[in-house]
């Protein structure tokens, strides 16, 4: 017998709406049936489709599902593995009861203890440029991972150099005022685009690093020298505080001074250096107008001058090799 | 043919399924920006680092492009990217990577920076640009009236020549057998064309040439993962960086020393290579590494005429060599238990350098003709940590780090720059002289550096209750420095140690309280501070001076009398035998005993603060606030204090104290507001002794005797002037300090607001500094208006009380705006303006004005002083 047309119609209308749900199903999480609350410490069978449903089935949870973390492929990753409960641990009660936390909070006033949290992340990210995190500076004042970086986002601020320094200045307040001052290094955004040229990951591995201060090399000098290789000699005269230590006489987050000095010379050379004409006195009276230059009046303006150490780059209007001098005549480091 | 309704069914099918989308949430988005901007106004402070230093239109062009196919619903691992920034501008930078996650990644990339240094520097010479400047050929020396040698009228080599007013200006008379001596003079019709003529051939040679560095970069990184337990990973990374910065030489004209300002050309090459074998399991890791840096000038020296001297002679000064660094690393951790884990590194490099010497006719001894310099560091760094029970935890770490100079020492003797050669008489060759005569000004041995740091750390942790923690920690570092083959120590202080306590409180009281308060002491102890290291630059100290009387060298005989370089604690009295050739008229060790053109002899007591005692005070505090849903308070202060408790000279202390408060408010859920403000108070004191040598003249020029009074000099004894000569040493009067303080005031104001499709973003910063210099003490200057007939009553030497140095200020705003209108979800047009300002005062440029200084050729640089609209207009495709 053969079907009536209206209800071919209709069939075909029930298929193509079966299969269009089927389609959309199929790309996002779809609607499951409530699961029943299993017992503690056992994983959802898929947490994509229970977590993210009515409660989290938007933005920022969903952005998880555009970084590297949620790579089914790549069985490193949580995705692979447990999904949403890889990191948030197995969590039945919240399952079935969503007023109940989840076993492992990352965020808000649940949030678990720094050291639950950060255990969950070193379980696949230990090595690397965490190496050195046990008892680093960071772990050590109950910094959690989750505090700098951003796992339910498309892009993590912290991994961006453009926005990277806007993380750690979230804590480190004394170093964001320091990188507007006259002498930086380029880690504020100035750019209309919004870009930074420097990272402080550039010289820091917050992390944790075999280096003092979360350096990443082993000394500061080092480091400095990734970026400043021409400061690395060794010289054939040598500048003791240099070879010592760049942080002697530089500030590298910002100064007053430039080229980012703790203090301006001749005064910051005077610090350590007292021969010859080091020892002189340098102060407004040696500037050109000042007293020196008219010893109260009874001086011709053409007959002295103001002290050369005391005017333009002082010190370094001569004695420019501050870093170290290569050649047989340099121990002034004047040539 | 299929019946209408079952065709429009399939129609129907099919539209249905081509109408449901792919989910957006699982897809990456791409994102592309083009459009126009401009900037108002020239500044190269401006556009520092960001490529905005010139007015006019650019092009803005940015990308974020991502695919891959790799999702959270299959199998696939492909990922790439492409990110394209600034490319309109010399800042641009490109970076790609791809990948199958989980087995390989290469990445590549490309970036440019460019550092503005000042775009008011000028220079008359020919050449900037390369590593040879000459002057023009009509170049006449600059020059100010003034006395010959054969007192006749003459003239004076003076850069403030420049400026006739102060070229033909009377002056005085200053050569001591003149009839004239101490009277101030008019210039002759003669002397006055000579400055104009001078000053119009030399000022129009002036020319501007703005001074900027560019660093571009490339760079490829791979890694591979062979499975879940071994990756290997590397990078190369090539950067050249050419340009020019200011830089200040020397050179030597008749009376003196000068300064030349140049732009040295910049020409360099570094390359970085890296590469890392790792593995890791469940309990353990392991990484061997090494790392390489090459570096490569390609300027080896930079050559100048000297503006000062009749032929314009030329100066060559060497550029900074080229050099090595080859580092292996080998680190492993593990987890010794479940609470317990220890890691250890170590590593181990060698730095190299051999590039050629330059040598001319002032370096008539030069031992070898390379440094074959070599430094080896070695590293070794472990840390154990363990958290025995739920309330504490534990740690402890050793670190040693060793930069070991062995670079060979040797002995060099030079004139300094534009002298010819003269024998120093007191060393001649000779048995008792093992190394050979001294046939120039300076003998001088190098100084091969060495560092090593032994450290161990402890630290305890314990919750002393919910949501508290009690933290102590403690930390000693031993330091020893010296240097291999030098004839005695050259490390100023050969041990420094050093002990840190901590203390730290923290809470989370609740989850929306959090404080933390930290202090810290640590005392630094150099036991052995030498105050004659200085000597391992002049071995000569350790030669009998032909003169000489019972083997004694300078350096006996100042042990042998207890003294440092600066000798007895003594004024004036004729001396005799060996302590008047080491120190005549109980004055400091007079150099040329020890072989050099200058005294570098420090004060008793001066000690340099790196290696100083040093007491340190260090309060760290912040306490942060979540108020309520909307608003989020942060407040901290910290403090530090530096003491230099036995430098008598030098650093005496430093002390720095900032606050920062931040508050957070969201005024809407699409309307956010941030304040901050901070203050930073950073000071610190300098001490030292303008002394100078004892003599016993009483009278400023030996003929003229009438005048011996002084003036001014409230804070000695001292009447005439040969009191005062006779004590240059002890002058009271001579100590001075520098009182530093650097003041900053930053806030800030940035606010996000969404109006529907509208996104906007703005934020103010302003920054005030202030950077004073209280000098105490003062200086003498003798009256040079002292000539025959002056009354016995004219004033000899007037003390010049010290001033304050001008107040350095800098104020900096910055106003940025940025809206995003979303035409449609995946189209918008963005506007951005900034604008920004800068106004500074700063006394080094005075300096650098024509007419400021004698011995130094201007440049006329100006302090960093802008205003400048930027705007941008773009469209933004999201795909």
């Amino acid at each position: 017998m053969a079907m009536k047309p209206r209800f071919v119609a209709a069939l075909a209308v029930a298929a193509a709406v079966v299969l269009a749900a089927a389609i959309v199903r199929a790309q996002t999480p779809g609607q499951e049936p409530e699961p029943k609350a299993a017992p503690p410490g056992t994983y959802a069978q898929n947490a994509v489709q229970t977590c993210l449903r009515e409660c989290h089935n938007k933005e920022p949870f969903t952005l998880v599902l555009q970084t590297p973390h949620a790579v089914k492929g790549d069985e490193r990753t949580p995705f692979a593995q447990h999904q949403c409960e890889t990191c948030h641990g197995p969590s039945p009660e919240h399952i079935a009861q969503t007023d109940k936390p989840v076993t492992i909070v990352f965020k808000g006033k649940h949030a678990s203890p720094a050291a639950d949290r950060n255990a969950k992340c070193l379980s696949c990210h230990q090595s690397g440029l965490r190496q050195h995190w046990s008892g680093s500076q960071h772990e050590s004042r109950g910094v959690a991972c989750n505090d700098c970086h951003q796992i339910h986002a498309a892009d993590q601020k912290v991994l961006r150099k453009a926005t990277q320094a806007e993380v750690c200045f979230a804590c480190h307040k004394e170093q964001r005022a320091q990188t507007r001052r006259i002498s930086t290094h380029p880690l504020a955004i100035t750019s209309l685009a919004n870009t930074a040229k420097m990272a402080c990951s550039d010289c820091h591995n917050p992390h944790g690093s075999t280096g003092p201060r979360l350096l990443v090399k082993n000394s500061v000098n080092e480091t400095c020298f990734t970026c400043h290789a021409e400061k690395r000699g060794p010289f054939l005269w040598e500048h003791a505080p240099v070879s010592d230590d760049c942080t002697s006489c530089h500030t590298p987050h910002g100064s007053s001074n430039a080229p980012l000095l703790k203090a301006r010379p001749p005064w910051l050379c005077q610090e350590c250096h007292s021969g010859d004409h080091g020892a002189q006195i340098n102060s407004g009276a040696n500037l050109a107008g000042g007293n020196v230059t008219t010893v109260n009046g009874q001086q011709a303006p053409g007959a002295a001058t103001p002290r050369v150490q005391t005017s333009a780059r002082a010190c370094l209007n001569c004695h420019v090799l501050v870093h170290g001098s290569n050649h047989p005549a340099g121990a002034k480091f004047q040539r | 043919m299929k019946p209408p309704i079952a065709r429009s069914a399939l129609a129907v099918v099919i539209v249905a399924a081509m109408a449901v989308p792919a989910h957006a949430q699982t897809r990456q988005a791409s994102t592309a920006e083009v459009g126009p901007g401009g900037v108002s106004d020239d500044s190269y402070k401006a556009g520092e680092y960001n490529g905005l230093q010139n007015s006019g239109a650019y092009g803005i062009g940015n990308v974020d492009l991502r695919g891959g196919d790799a999702a959270y619903n299959n199998e696939a691992t492909r990922r790439w990217r492409v990110i394209g920034n600034d490319l309109g501008l010399d800042t641009r930078s490109v970076f790609a990577e791809v990948g199958n996650q989980g087995k390989f990644r290469l990445s590549g990339g490309y970036d440019e920076l460019r550092r503005n240094r000042s775009d008011t520097f000028q220079t008359p010479y020919v050449g900037a640009g390369t590593n040879m400047l000459t002057l023009p050929g009509s170049w006449i020396n600059p020059l100010v009236a003034g006395v010959s040698g054969t007192n006749t009228a003459g003239m004076v080599v003076s850069a403030r020549g420049l400026v006739p007013s102060i070229g033909a200006a009377p002056y005085i008379n200053s050569v001591a057998t003149s009839p004239t001596f101490g009277a101030m003079l008019t210039p002759t019709t003669a002397q006055i064309a000579l400055v104009n003529g001078a000053a119009a051939a030399d000022n129009p040679l002036f020319h501007p040439y703005d001074l900027y560095t560019r660093r571009q970069t490339v760079s490829a990184a791979f890694t591979y993962n062979f499975d879940q337990q071994w990756a290997l990973d590397g990078s190369f990374r090539p950067q050249h960086k050419d340009g020019a910065k200011p830089m200040g030489t020397v050179s030597r004209n008749t009376g003196g020393d000068i300064s030349t300002p140049i732009p040295d050309l910049i020409d360099q090459n570094h390359t970085q290579t890296n590469v890392n074998l790792n593995f890791k399991n469940d309990r353990a890791f392991a990484q061997a590494s090494y790392y390489g840096s090459y570096f490569r000038n390609n300027v080896p020296s930079m050559s100048w005429q000297n503006w000062a001297s009749p032929a314009g002679t030329l100066n060559t000064m060497s550029s900074v060599p080229g050099n090595d660094f080859s580092q292996i690393n080998a680190t492993a951790g593990m987890s010794v238990s479940a609470a317990t884990k220890l890691v250890a590194n170590g590593s181990y490099g060698r730095a190299t350098q051999n590039d050629a010497f330059l040598t001319d006719p002032t370096t008539p001894v030069v031992p070898v003709n390379s440094l074959n310099g070599l430094v080896v560091t070695t590293a070794f760094n472990t840390k154990l940590t363990s958290k025995p029970t739920k309330k504490v935890s534990l740690s402890a770490g050793y670190r040693f780090d060793d930069r070991n100079n062995q670079t060979a020492v040797h002995v060099f003797q030079y004139a300094d720059a534009g002298e010819a050669p003269v024998a120093n008489v007191n060393f001649p060759a000779g048995p008792a002289n093992p190394f050979g005569p001294v046939v120039a000004q300076n003998a001088n041995a190098n100084r091969p550096y060495s560092r090593k740091l032994n450290q161990v750390t402890a630290e305890a942790d314990y919750a002393a209750a919910p949501h508290q923690w009690l933290k102590a920690a403690y930390a000693f570092d031993r330091i020893d420095r010296w240097c291999n083959g030098s004839w005695i120590d050259c490390a100023d202080a050969s041990v420094t140690n050093e002990s840190t306590l901590r203390g730290e409180w923290r809470t989370a009281v609740a989850a929306s309280v959090t404080a933390r308060v930290d202090y810290a002491y640590a005392a630094r102890r150099a036991p052995d501070y030498n105050e004659n290291a200085f000597l391992a630059l002049v071995p000569y100290a350790n030669v009998v001076p032909a003169t000489a009387t019972g083997g004694m060298t300078a350096y006996s005989f100042m042990i042998a009398n207890g003294w440092n370089g600066w000798g007895p604690a003594a004024g004036y009295s004729a001396t005799t035998g060996n302590l008047n050739l080491f120190f005549p008229s109980n004055n400091a060790l007079a150099n040329t005993l020890y072989a050099n053109n200058n005294r570098i002899s420090e004060l008793p007591g001066m000690r340099r603060y790196y290696v100083a005692d040093r007491n340190r005070n260090t309060l760290r505090s912040l306490l942060t606030w979540q108020a309520g849903e909307a608003l989020s308070l942060q407040g901290g202060l910290d403090v530090d204090h530096d003491d230099y408790p036995t430098s008598v000279y030098g650093l005496q202390h430093a002390r720095t104290w900032a606050l920062n408060l931040d508050a957070g408010y969201a005024i809407a859920e699409d309307f956010t507001a941030d304040v901050f403000y901070n203050f930073e108070d950073g000071r610190s004191n300098t001490a030292s002794n303008s002394y100078t040598a004892n003599s016993n003249a009483a009278a400023i020029a030996g003929a003229q005797a009438a005048a011996i009074g002084l003036s001014g000099n409230s804070c000695d004894t001292y009447t005439t002037l040969q009191q005062r000569n006779n004590n240059n040493k002890l002058d009271p009067c001579l100590p001075w300090s520098a009182n530093m303080t650097d003041v900053v005031n930053t806030v800030g104001v940035a606010l996000r607001r969404k109006i529907d499709r509208l996104d906007l973003n703005g934020h103010l910063i302003y920054s005030h500094s202030r950077w004073d210099n209280a000098v105490a003490g003062g200086n003498w200057q003798n009256n040079l208006l002292v000539g025959p007939g002056a009354a016995p009553t004219t004033t000899a030497a007037f003390f010049i009380a010290a001033e304050p140095v001008p107040t350095v200020w800098t104020d900096t705003g910055e106003v940025r705006v940025t809206g995003t209108y979303a035409l449609t979800p995946a189209q918008g047009l963005r506007v951005s303006y900034a604008y920004t300002r800068m106004r500074s005062n700063d006394l080094v440029y005075e300096g650098m004005q024509t007419g400021s200084l004698s011995a130094a050729a201007p440049t006329s640089e100006q302090p960093f002083n802008y205003s400048v609209n930027a705007f941008g207009f773009s469209y933004v495709l999201t795909f």
